[in-house]
């Protein structure tokens, strides 16, 4: 069977602006759409430009956008694209500036990963590397101790260390769609990567201090794209989550959305209902609350005027319990 | 032109542990390589990594082990190395960060792998090339090592039979640029792309056996060619030795388990020479399934399968559409590994001074005629670090040497005359028929009048590739012209592969001959040396295997 591949095409040396160009592929049982794009190059047109390599989905190369959502192109098949759209729509990934046609510039990306200092921290003075010796005959070694369950977190089929760095939830994250300088799901699912990992020596917890920072941690906007579009089926928005949670623990509130976080549990155990005003000023700051005056100001002309004084909610007792509850736990 | 100390070129495995060692040392080492290093393709490595840990193992035992799978080729003072080597480096890795499945006792958990008298593969479920990568890739960022990324390399430049840097072409830009450096390390992996039906990423093209070869350095070993018992039926994708590890059975058409017959004791356990011609013979004889054997992992259990081979259970459903829980897994044997390569000693070292070569690209000798499942990625982290250290100690006296200039106008005109040529032949056709011509006639079984057969081919494809057409002129990401002179590189590799085959009148290891089915240790108990006589002729020489402790003996399992 035969169907249409219609691509992004965009090459700064010769065009003004990006155009589409369809070519016709012969479909194959199993045919990938890299399989098509490889077709289409080697056969019909040697411009097409995509990146590729392992064709096995572990190499992340080939990350695009596919009838309009971040994967794999070796991972993708044809026919059920077909089915659903009767077209395959390529292009290139999003929130990264194109380079040509399906290649996108990728340095920011890979900057925010340095960023995280991606590595354990504070190596313990017998860990160093100088004791490295070959056996002698006869000879063994003895090895660290480590348990299966220092490593629950990071061994499991869906945990963070088998990201691959594809791309693909960093190009669909609502975040950086907002704030480009935002660190992304990929960066912060390795920083929590190396706070999971036991060997991990970083007392001060300076990962975390800088993960705080503005474009940091608390900028995810919880859309969960990353999860969704993970082709490893990795959640880095869960893993985002619990840095929220290790940061509190480790009491660095020292960010806006830590802040925000803690104003607002406090608010619920005092009164079971959400100071606004009070939120944003722990939060922001005065200058927040006077960033924050337009809106409120534009919710106060809808009639919807947060109250000065809160009244307690008369189911307050349960809350109450519930955060006793909660804090055991803790402990 | 930019001037370095060491350059690297290839950022798989090797290349960042040599990185790694150089780095920490704090000698100024750039990272060269034509992918972003984590596109490498050593993350696509599954099953393991082996050293013997176990108080019940020995590295004497792994020593030995190898030595038998090389069927007696592998150089046995590097070889005791490797594996004497193994357990250092392992722990090296995990102090770097890499993570390794824990057993009972709180060690590293290793399972079986074919060839090996104890389960000494160490793992991170199916997926332990990925952790490595990632992990000396993050040790790599640490130390701050500059990477030049998307460059292509094109030549090596020597000055006074010393090396003095690499031409690299900067795909993004489209421009060529000279790097001088007082050692050169070449980390680029294998040559998987001159078959069909490979493992391999579509990146393994061989490119620095091919400078290499052309700079005047030896490729040694080239006819032995592993190929890998298990890759998916349709796409050749990897199904690690690790299934068999975990106790999987190699089926045929018969439901029988086979290998009973081809190897009793070791059964599925082989080494995969064996394995890979067993399921052959059974597909020829007309015992395989629409020209596959299946590999059965059902009785192992969901648990199992989703905890220890979750990569292989993904890659069944989505790439063959198989769930491996439930039924069967085609496979066949494919092209998977460079046994042969540029030829180094145990330090990396080449013949040309300054010049190293580590990992698959190099051939120490470490796999001899036949490598074993989870000794890859130990080489590649025991010889990239022993080259880092190698390296600088040579620095120490290496003095200064000139880079000629000229040699970068000589590669970009080449590639200019490549760009401007408007010939009817398209190279990612011709790639198509080398590869296949390749997989038919000098794969698993050979035999004389087809490998000269694959050799008429070869050189017919070398004359219609003197017409290839470039459909993209332009500079920014030129991946035609880029595939085109990786074309030429498999090609020059095909050659020296079918000559080699055609040359060595024995069975050894991967290289079987029909026409030749005994091994011939009077006549053949060494390794081959190719080399190119002027410019196009490739010529043969020969070098002796260092035999220490292990006299040959028959091979059987």
């Amino acid at each position: 069977m035969e169907f249409k591949i219609r691509a992004y095409r965009f090459n700064p040396d010769t065009d003004e602006k990006p155009y589409y160009k369809e070519y016709t592929v012969e479909d194959y049982p199993g045919m990938t759409v890299l399989n098509a794009l490889i077709k289409v190059k080697s056969e019909l047109d040697g411009t097409l430009s995509f990146r590729r390599s392992c064709r096995s989905a572990i190499c992340g190369s080939c990350a695009m956008k596919i009838n309009g959502i971040s994967k794999l192109a070796c991972k993708t098949q044809v026919s059920p694209e077909i089915e659903k759209f009767g077209i395959i729509n390529v292009e290139p990934l999003a929130n990264m500036p194109v380079i040509r046609d399906l290649i996108v510039e990728q340095e920011s990306f890979f900057d925010k990963i340095k960023e995280i200092k991606p590595y354990l921290l504070g190596q313990r003075e017998d860990e160093g590397h100088d004791n490295f010796h070959a056996l002698k005959e006869g000879e063994k070694i003895s090895q660290p101790v480590y348990y299966k369950y220092e490593f629950q977190n990071l061994t499991g089929n869906n945990d963070t260390p088998n990201c691959i760095l594809c791309e693909c939830c960093y190009s669909e994250c609502g975040g950086v769609v907002g704030n480009p300088r935002y660190l992304g799901p990929a960066a912060l699912a390795k920083l929590y990567r190396y706070c999971e990992d036991p060997r991990d020596n970083d007392k001060n917890g300076s990962r975390l201090v800088n993960g705080s920072k503005p474009d940091g941690m608390w900028d995810c906007v919880h859309c969960q794209s990353c999860e969704e579009f993970c082709p490893k089926g990795i959640s880095p928005v869960k893993s985002i989550v619990k840095l929220h949670e290790r940061t509190i623990k480790n009491s660095i509130t020292f960010s806006a959305g830590s802040k925000h976080v803690v104003s607002i549990a406090k608010s619920i155990g005092e009164t079971g209902r959400l100071d606004e005003i009070k939120v944003a000023f722990d939060s922001g700051g005065i200058s927040g609350l006077i960033n924050d005056l337009p809106m409120a100001f534009g919710a106060g002309l809808k009639g919807k005027i947060p109250p000065l004084r809160l009244k307690l909610i008369k189911d307050m007792d349960d809350i109450r319990l519930a955060y006793k509850e909660l804090d055991l736990e803790e402990k | 032109m930019l001037k370095h100390d060491v350059i690297i070129v290839g950022a798989g495995l090797a290349g960042l542990r040599a990185a790694v060692e150089l780095r920490r040392k704090g000698i100024d080492a750039v990272i060269v390589s034509k992918v972003y290093p984590t596109r490498s393709h050593s993350g696509a490595a599954q099953g393991g990594v082996n050293a013997a840990f176990d108080e019940n193992d020995s590295w004497e035992s792994h020593f030995f082990d190898t030595v038998k799978g090389s069927d007696y080729l592998g150089d046995q003072d590097a070889i005791e190395i490797l594996t004497s080597e193994a357990p250092a480096n392992i722990l090296d890795l995990q102090k770097m960060g890499v993570v390794f499945n824990r057993n009972d006792k709180g060690g590293i958990a290793q399972r079986p792998f074919g060839g090996q008298s104890f389960p000494r593969s160490c793992y991170y479920a199916d997926a332990v090339g990925h952790m490595m990568l990632h992990g000396l890739f993050d040790n790599v960022l640490k130390y701050k090592t500059k990477i030049l990324y998307e460059y292509f390399v094109t030549s090596l430049v020597t000055d006074n039979g010393k090396v003095s840097g690499v031409v690299a072409y900067d795909i993004k830009n489209g421009k060529f640029e000279g790097i001088a450096a007082k050692a050169v390390l070449f980390a680029t992996g294998g040559y998987g792309q001159v078959y069909s039906s490979n493992t391999n990423a579509l990146i393994n093209t061989g490119d620095g056996m091919a400078v290499s070869i052309k700079a005047g350095v030896p490729l040694m070993d080239m006819e032995f060619v592993q190929f890998h018992p298990t890759t998916l039926k349709s796409t050749g994708i990897l199904v690690t030795e690790g299934a068999r590890g975990e106790g999987a059975y190699l089926l045929n058409s018969l439901g029988v388990r086979f290998m009973s017959k081809y190897a009793p004791k070791a059964m599925e356990l082989a080494p995969r020479d064996v394995v890979a011609r067993a399921e052959q013979t059974e597909i020829n004889e007309g015992r395989g399934v629409d020209g596959a054997i299946l590999l059965d992992v059902r009785h192992l259990g969901k648990e199992r399968i989703m905890e220890r081979l979750p990569q292989i259970m993904q890659l069944s459903i989505d790439f063959e559409g198989v769930n491996p829980i439930y039924e069967p897994i085609p496979i066949r044997p494919g092209a998977h590994y460079s046994m042969g390569g540029i030829k180094t000693d145990y330090n990396g070292r080449t013949v040309i001074e300054g010049y190293y070569s580590a990992g698959e690209s190099a051939c120490v000798s470490v796999h001899g005629a036949n490598r074993l499942g989870g000794n890859s990625l130990l080489d590649t982290v025991v010889f990239g670090r022993r080259a880092g250290i190698d390296i600088a100690e040579y620095l120490k006296t290496a003095g200064e040497r000139k880079f000629d200039e000229s040699t970068v106008k000589r590669d970009e005109e080449a590639f200019e005359k490549l760009k401007k040529s408007s010939g009817k032949e398209r190279h990612g056709l011709l790639k198509s028929e080398l590869q296949e011509e390749m997989r038919a006639d000098v794969g698993v079984f050979r035999e004389e009048n087809a490998m000269k057969k694959a050799l008429e081919k070869i050189i017919e494809l070398k004359e219609r590739a003197k017409n290839i057409g470039i459909d993209d002129k332009s500079k920014t990401f030129n991946t035609d012209i880029v595939e085109a002179f990786e074309f030429n590189n498999i090609l020059l590799i095909a050659e020296v592969i079918a000559r080699g085959a055609i040359l060595r009148k024995e069975s050894r290891g991967a290289h079987y001959r029909t026409d030749f089915p005994e091994r011939d240790d009077e006549n053949w108990l060494k390794h081959t040396l190719a080399t190119l006589d002027g410019k196009e002729n490739i010529k043969f020489d020969f070098s002796e295997v260092a035999v220490t402790k292990f006299k040959p003996q028959p091979r059987t399992y």
